[in-house]
């Protein structure tokens, strides 16, 4: 478990590191490693795993109390306990065996390159709900092999709430900066302390010993800012919390380090120093911090103000329908929550309208979605009717929607309604080189700065469909369903992609490929023709049977 | 990649599907009115079984294709 300062006096840390830092050299760490091995991955050293040698420093601690109070005096180890010291001795001596075995099993296993970071810097965007870091890392190779992969850790707190991770190598300084963008995968590091997970980037090609590399990784946290107060009135303004180390976690030895938090207003109520700390304004500054062991971790809370919207889809369903006739319909249910501080108390209209600046500055009641230039037949409805209080405003390159729902919305509440659209079938169906049929689409949701946690995309491909497969630049869940719509005999494919946790960068673009033989088209006017032409048979026939009863 | 993509777009284009509804009905109701109307003016043994059909397979093809345009035009994509 990492440690959890308490909130009610400030923390120092490097107080703490140093009694450890004392108790470690009483129990001689030299003699537990083989000399010269520096090993960037073996906990014994980080500050936080101190369980390990905690009981027997204390034992010791507790045996030379009784002995300084029994005799008065300090009196050396080895002379009084003979007997204890071969045991203890033995003991060393089996852990320097288990110490050793292990570390030439690891060596004849993989032989594991030495990557330290020299410098890296960790930029922390706090303005919105939704928690962008920005972290710039130079990674230098010192060991013999060359590495082609580069770890990332994160805490298991924060793991759960990751929506993204993209990375890209930079060459070039300053005006000539030029990105390579990396694959970025989950990996698990078996010797990663305390349940921390790891992601690992693959290099393009691979570094060589002695070069190092600059190294831009952005990532994404949503739901990580704790509201608190947890419940708030319609006056009051709402505070968070943040959650995350001073130290950047990371499974390499970092020589130089430093964090800058932006946060969204200049009222921070309090934020746990780790000495050097700074704040100014809106910007706290952790560092700059040297040569920290790898895996080393610092708790650290900021509690600030932060009145933006946390507009938060608790479920999202798109669904595509495409009509070879030539149109694309849209249709979009939404479940949407405010995901701040809970509100309390009555609901005052006549204030919220009187004073805005002090009545429900953390409310909203305004939603922006971005459609597709060339939409037409634009609706807004929910269960009760169609909503009203909606613009459009169209341009050549992009529309925007503004919805405002029925009520402006406060800490954890809800508002259910469906947003369905129409649009030209030729901007985004298109025939690749080998024949097949595909859809080029934008996965995500068009509302801005929102996240939800469960997206569907449906996309209904026309009858006689065949081969269905998507291609998405990120993970998500994939299978096939089957839906009736109008003059359907067999029923068309449905294409039904999931996904969770889904941050307005997912609003990038995905293909659909299918077979169709322009045939099937037909297949629908000559469906209705034969429907006339029954009637004209059932015509024919009845004008030619005789039932008069008399010859 | 970005020129070897070409749109796919509907066969009859969008802006045709009123005009053509419009005139594949009355085809088609001017066909059935035809039939109608030799089915009412001949007499049982004159009927020629053949003419029928084919006046009724003509008929039944326009109104089949007019009904379609017509379901464009109004906004059912189908």
């Amino acid at each position: 478990m990492f440690v959890q300062p308490k909130r009610e006096k400030e923390i120092k840390p490097s107080q703490e590191r140093q009694q450890r830092n004392t108790s470690l050299q009483q129990l001689g760490p030299k003699n537990i490693l083989p000399l010269g091995y520096k090993c960037p991955r073996w906990p014994i050293f980080s500050p936080y795993s101190f369980s390990l040698k905690t009981p027997r420093s204390t034992l010791e601690q507790s045996r030379r109390d009784s002995r300084v109070r029994q005799t008065g005096e300090r009196r050396d180890d080895d002379a009084m306990e003979a007997p204890q010291s071969s045991l203890r001795s033995a003991l060393v001596f089996s852990f320097i065996a288990i110490a050793y075995l292990s570390l030439l099993v690891r060596s004849a296993t993989l032989s594991s390159p030495e990557l330290q970071i020299l410098n890296a810097e960790r930029r922390i965007d706090l303005t919105s709900h939704i928690i962008r870091v920005y972290l710039t890392l130079k990674v230098e190779n010192t060991g013999a092999a060359p590495a082609s992969e580069i770890f990332l850790a994160f805490p298991p707190a924060q793991v759960d709430h990751l929506a993204i991770v993209k990375a890209a190598a930079t060459f070039g300084k300053k005006k000539k900066k030029s990105y390579l963008p990396l694959d970025v995968n989950p990996t698990d590091l078996p010797d990663a302390p305390n349940g921390a997970k790891c992601f690992s980037i693959s290099l393009v090609s691979p570094l060589k010993t002695g070069e190092s590399v600059t190294l831009e990784v952005l990532y994404i946290l949503s739901h990580s800012l704790e509201p608190f107060p947890i419940e708030i009135s319609q006056s009051e303004s709402q505070l968070v919390y943040y959650h995350d180390s001073a130290i950047i976690l990371s499974p390499y030895h970092i020589k130089h380090q430093t964090t800058f938090i932006k946060t969204s207003s200049p009222k921070v109520e309090s934020f746990t120093r780790v000495e050097p700390s700074d704040r100014v304004g809106t910007e706290l500054k952790y560092g700059p911090y040297e040569d920290r062991h790898s895996y080393s971790f610092s708790p650290i809370i900021v509690h600030f103000e932060n009145n933006n919207p946390f507009a938060v889809v608790e479920e999202l369903v798109r669904e595509v329908e495409i009509s070879h006739w030539g149109s694309l319909q849209v249709t979009e249910r939404y479940k949407l929550v405010h995901a701040g501080a809970r509100h309390k108390g009555v609901f005052s209209r006549l204030e919220y309208q009187h004073r805005p600046q002090f009545s429900g500055v953390s409310s909203f009641k305004h939603l922006l979605a971005t459609l597709p230039p060339k939409v037409h037949s634009v609706y807004y409805r929910d269960e009760i009717g169609n909503i009203s209080s909606s613009h459009l405003r169209t341009n050549s390159k992009k529309s925007e929607l503004e919805i405002e729902p029925r009520y402006p919305l406060f800490g954890g509440w809800k508002a259910t309604f469906v947003i369905g659209y129409g649009l030209p079938l030729q901007d985004f169906l298109f025939e690749s080189p080998d024949g097949r049929r595909y859809l080029n689409f934008s996965f995500g949701c068009p509302l801005a700065e929102t996240v939800v946690d469960k997206l569907t995309i449906k996309v209904v491909l026309p009858e006689g469909s065949k081969n269905p497969s998507a291609v998405v630049p990120f993970a998500v869940d994939q299978r096939i369903e089957t839906s009736f719509s109008y003059l359907d005999v067999v029923g068309r494919t449905v294409v039904v992609l999931e996904k969770e946790n889904v941050v307005p960068e997912h609003n990038s673009p995905f293909q659909v490929y299918y077979n169709f033989n322009p045939i099937f088209m037909v297949a629908e006017p000559l469906m209705l023709a034969s429907v006339f032409f029954f009637f004209f048979i059932a015509c024919v026939t009845y004008l030619h049977m005789d039932i008069s009863i008399r010859k | 990649m970005a020129q070897s993509v070409k749109p796919i777009s509907s066969p009859v284009p969008d802006a045709w599907y009123p005009t053509l509804a419009v005139f594949m009905l009355a085809i088609g109701l001017v066909v059935t009115a035809s039939f109608f109307i030799y089915e009412a003016t001949s007499s049982r043994r004159h009927r020629s079984l053949a003419k029928e059909l084919i006046t009724g397979a003509v008929a039944s093809v326009f109104l089949g294709f007019g009904s379609l345009f017509l379901l464009l035009a109004s906004g059912v994509y189908v």
